[in-house]
């Protein structure tokens, strides 16, 4: 398929592509749209936002055909339709990559750019050279020539599985492309090039619908936004006429200080010293230590082994030399329990999978790592049970019909609030969070990084694992900086600034300049 | 509320009718020496899917529960005719065997994660095996009265292994139920990373799982051997389809994460009743599996049915 790149003209001159008139869609008693407007015109990127379980996926389904709405209207073109599954929206031009990405992983990227609509040859058999060659042209296309298209996709990185999706979405030949959070797993860089593809296909008139968190990424490639807030539409208003400021203030009804305020907090004694540590090859001699009521960031590249660091100190691959003490105490880690039992609590990066046990309820969620402590004796006792998990729920502020909502059916945003209320309840000395606040809207990250501040004041020891330098500038009180699966630099808070960290992000390891200061 | 326990419903009602229509066929069906009658001969079943409700919760099967009860009653013979132990230590010892073969299951799934359909497989034939070489094809009799008492006999007018049965049920519907093994196992089932990264011991509610597995399968075998007063190598063949045909019909996920101990009861019975019931109107063994395996789809289309109703 060859694109023609198509001049970019005033918005203005473009009907709507998509229009949508009193959606309304509701899920049993929770109303999770109401009466929602939307245009969509050719050639613009029209950003809706609005905070976790607002109604953005929910609203993206309507449109991908995966949801039928209660009530309301849908035009494509100018003419009126009704989408009865996926396949309707996809023959009406309409092209979704998902919030959770839906590609078949154990096909390769051509089967999956194609998915079962292939090109037939004469004699009715699949054309398999032209679908790869295809293929290849399509992600060219999107400034991947380094894929190759018959790997697995499961063996694709996230960045890359989001490349194929976007490619499967063009081959549809799509006037609508509709991206739901696609950033939120991607690293900086990949994150710029998606944003490029992003505007290279606006210029060829397809009109984006772009959902996101991040503010920087809004105000730089969309033209207009809407808001939605609890299901309800707030508004539709010009990117170049609306500041940072007002639109949070939309989106959560009230401003919001969005720098992170740092609580100074008492430090302690050390709470994990950690010394030598090594398992596989992205934890390499690993030596850090993390005191009381201090918040220690670890910056590095993605794949630079921050994560294996973290699971290596929760047992799930567990160390091959080294030691590691909490409180002055040598223990060993041979497992997530032990991990537990000792004081360590870890929020996984990938939540849905790692974090959370979709089908069971919220409650079930929160007591899971505190079982034991719920059943003296075996039996479980109910009741504590849901009055913990009722005060993890109120206590982090998570949006949902009640405890006994199953989390599969949560807002990503609340998904996290419900890890962490989880691990709180294990009344843990040393906290891990993985990027705790990937994918959660501005109201809830604050609120995150006001109880890490909370926390730590009451004395306990955080590592946190972020991707977003200014979150781990604002936050830490010490940047230990990871490169190729070594702890390449350490900078006190006064040290560290986005130039210091990203030249030791990036420097080869073994010439380290500050050293890695002993406390 | 409905839709949680709709399947079990639909169930209720199902077994309802079948004993309805078999008393309304049959005079004989609801009398109380019938009903005693078919309690015996459904415990060596049921007792192997109480702990199969657990296994396949947890997101495995065990295939191999029929050669360990084929493995246990010849164990049970050689022990104690052959080697001339005392019979209640046999029985011990036959009990523990069975527990073995469960855990050696358990080891080989964890241990090497290979997946259970072709671990218990694998152990299936192995088992097997192993009751055919020990045995040699020769069956032990002559038990003494006070072990036929457990399969024959009756204490305060119900049969002595249904009150074995009513017990283990007891047991399984707390644990499953109200325990945090329970809860274990359902997590487990649902998403075993999740319940590993939440810190709960997957590997050890494993290898408990396979190992009471092989536990029941031997405590059937011995109610068995007692009932019919001899052992052979090829007892328990088919047992497992038998037992996973009651579990799956009571509503537990084949995919784990769901099931329920009154389910597999309710599956039970209604099997149960549809077989005595044939049989009392004549109709012979095909017929009856044929009629199991229309009433397994229906039953399984139906509640998913009512479940997409109770969401919509
Ligand atoms: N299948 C479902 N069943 C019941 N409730 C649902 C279902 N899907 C979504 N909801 C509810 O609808 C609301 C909106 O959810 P939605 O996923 O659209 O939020 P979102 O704006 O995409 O949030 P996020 O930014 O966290 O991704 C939430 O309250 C959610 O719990
Ligand atoms: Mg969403």
């Amino acid at each position: 398929m060859q694109l023609a790149p198509q001049q970019a003209a005033d918005p203005g001159v473009h009907a709507p592509v998509l229009s949508l008139r009193d959606i309304s869609k509701s899920f049993g008693p929770v109303q999770a749209l109401k009466d929602v407007r939307f245009d969509l015109r050719s050639g613009e990127v029209h950003a809706l936002m609005g905070e976790n379980g607002a109604g953005k996926s929910t609203l993206v389904k309507v449109l991908a055909g995966m949801h039928r709405p209660t009530s309301g209207t849908i035009a494509a073109g100018g003419s009126e339709v009704a989408f009865g599954s996926a396949r309707d929206a996809t023959a009406a031009g309409i092209a979704v990559v998902h919030q959770e990405l839906l590609l078949f992983g154990e096909m390769t990227v051509a089967e999956n750019v194609f998915s079962g609509r292939y090109p037939r040859s004469r004699a009715g058999m699949i054309d398999w050279g032209l679908v790869r060659r295809r293929a290849r042209a399509l992600l060219a296309d999107l400034d991947c020539h380094d894929l190759d298209v018959d790997a697995k996709v499961a063996s694709l990185s996230v960045a890359m599985r989001q490349r194929v999706e976007i490619a499967r979405a063009l081959n549809q030949n799509a006037k609508v492309l509709i991206l739901d959070e696609p950033t939120a797993a991607l690293a900086e860089k990949d994150a710029e090039r998606l944003l490029d593809i992003v505007l290279r296909l606006r210029a060829r008139g397809v009109g984006i619908v772009y959902v996101s968190h991040r503010m920087n990424e809004i105000f730089r490639i969309s033209d207009r936004m809407t808001v939605l807030r609890d299901g309800q539409y707030v508004g539709t208003v010009d990117a170049a006429a609306t500041s940072e400021a007002d639109l949070i203030a939309m989106m959560v009804g009230r401003s919001i200080d969005q720098v992170f305020p740092k609580v100074e907090a008492q430090i302690g004694a050390p709470v994990l010293e950690v010394r030598g540590l090594s398992s596989g090859p992205l934890v390499q001699d690993a030596t850090l230590t993390v005191r009381a009521g201090e918040i220690v960031g670890l910056a590095g590249l993605v794949g630079s082994g921050r994560t294996e660091l973290a699971l290596t100190l929760f047992g799930i691959t567990p160390a091959t030399s080294g030691t590691i003490a909490i409180d002055g105490q040598e223990v060993r880690i041979g497992s997530p329990k032990a991990a537990r039992d000792a004081g360590i609590a870890y929020v996984p990066e990938d939540r849905g999978h790692q974090g959370l046990v979709k089908p069971m309820a919220i409650r079930e969620n929160i007591s899971m790592a505190v079982l034991d402590r719920l059943s003296p004796g075996g039996i479980l006792r109910k009741g504590d049970e849901k009055r913990i998990a009722a005060e993890g729920f109120r206590r982090l502020g998570v949006r949902a019909a009640g405890i006994e909502q199953p989390v599969g059916q949560l807002s990503g945003g609340n998904q996290q609030k419900v890890v962490i209320a989880k691990w709180l309840e294990t009344r843990p000395k040393l906290l891990i969070l993985d990027e705790p606040t990937r994918g959660i809207d501005v109201g809830a990250k604050s609120e995150i990084h006001r109880l890490m501040g909370e926390m730590a004041q009451q004395g306990l020891a955080i590592l946190m694992i972020s991707s977003e330098l200014p979150e781990v500038l604002a936050m830490s009180d010490r940047v230990l900086v990871v490169a190729e699966g070594r702890i390449a630099a350490e900078l006190p808070r006064g040290e560290a600034t986005p130039q210091t960290v990203g030249h030791a992000m990036t420097r080869r390891t073994g010439t380290t300049a500050h050293g890695r200061a002993r406390p | 509320m409905i839709n949680r326990h709709s399947h079990e419903a639909v169930l209720a009602v199902l077994a309802a009718l079948a004993i309805a229509v078999l008393a309304l066929q049959s005079a004989e069906f609801l009398t109380p020496a019938n009903l005693m009658n078919q309690g015996r001969l459904m415990t060596e079943v049921a007792l192997v899917a109480l702990v199969m409700t657990f296994v396949i919760a947890s997101g495995g099967i065990d295939l191999s529960v029929g050669s360990i009860m084929g493995l246990s009653a010849v164990l049970l013979g050689t022990f104690w005719q052959k080697m001339g132990m005392p019979l209640p230590l046999a029985m011990v010892l036959v009990l523990f065997s069975g527990a073995l073969c469960g855990l050696f299951n358990g080891f080989i799934i964890v241990r090497f994660g290979m997946p259970p359909l072709i671990a218990t497989l694998g152990t299936l034939a192995l088992y097997r095996g192993l009751a055919e070489g020990i045995s040699q094809a020769r069956s032990v009799r002559g038990w003494p009265e006070w072990f036929a008492q457990i399969g024959q006999g009756s204490f305060a007018g119900v049969p002595v292994q249904v009150w074995i049965l009513l017990a283990a049920m007891a047991v399984a519907v707390v644990i499953l139920g109200y325990s945090r093994w329970g809860r274990t196992v359902y997590a487990i089932g649902s998403s075993e990373t999740a319940a590993r990264f939440a810190g709960l011991p997957v590997d050890a509610a494993k290898y408990a799982v396979y190992t009471a597995s092989g536990l029941a399968a031997s405590l059937a075998a011995i109610i068995f051997v007692s009932r019919v007063s001899t052992t052979r190598s090829d007892m328990g063949t088919g047992l497992e389809l038998d037992v996973i045909t009651a579990v799956v019909l009571g509503g537990t996920s084949i995919f784990g994460g769901r099931g329920t101990i009154i389910g597999t009861v309710l599956g039970l019975v209604v099997i149960q009743a549809l077989e005595s019931g044939l049989s009392l109107a004549g109709i012979k063994g095909d017929g009856t599996i044929v009629l199991i395996g229309v009433v397994l789809i229906l039953t399984l289309l139906a509640s998913t049915f009512a479940e997409s109703r109770a969401r919509a």
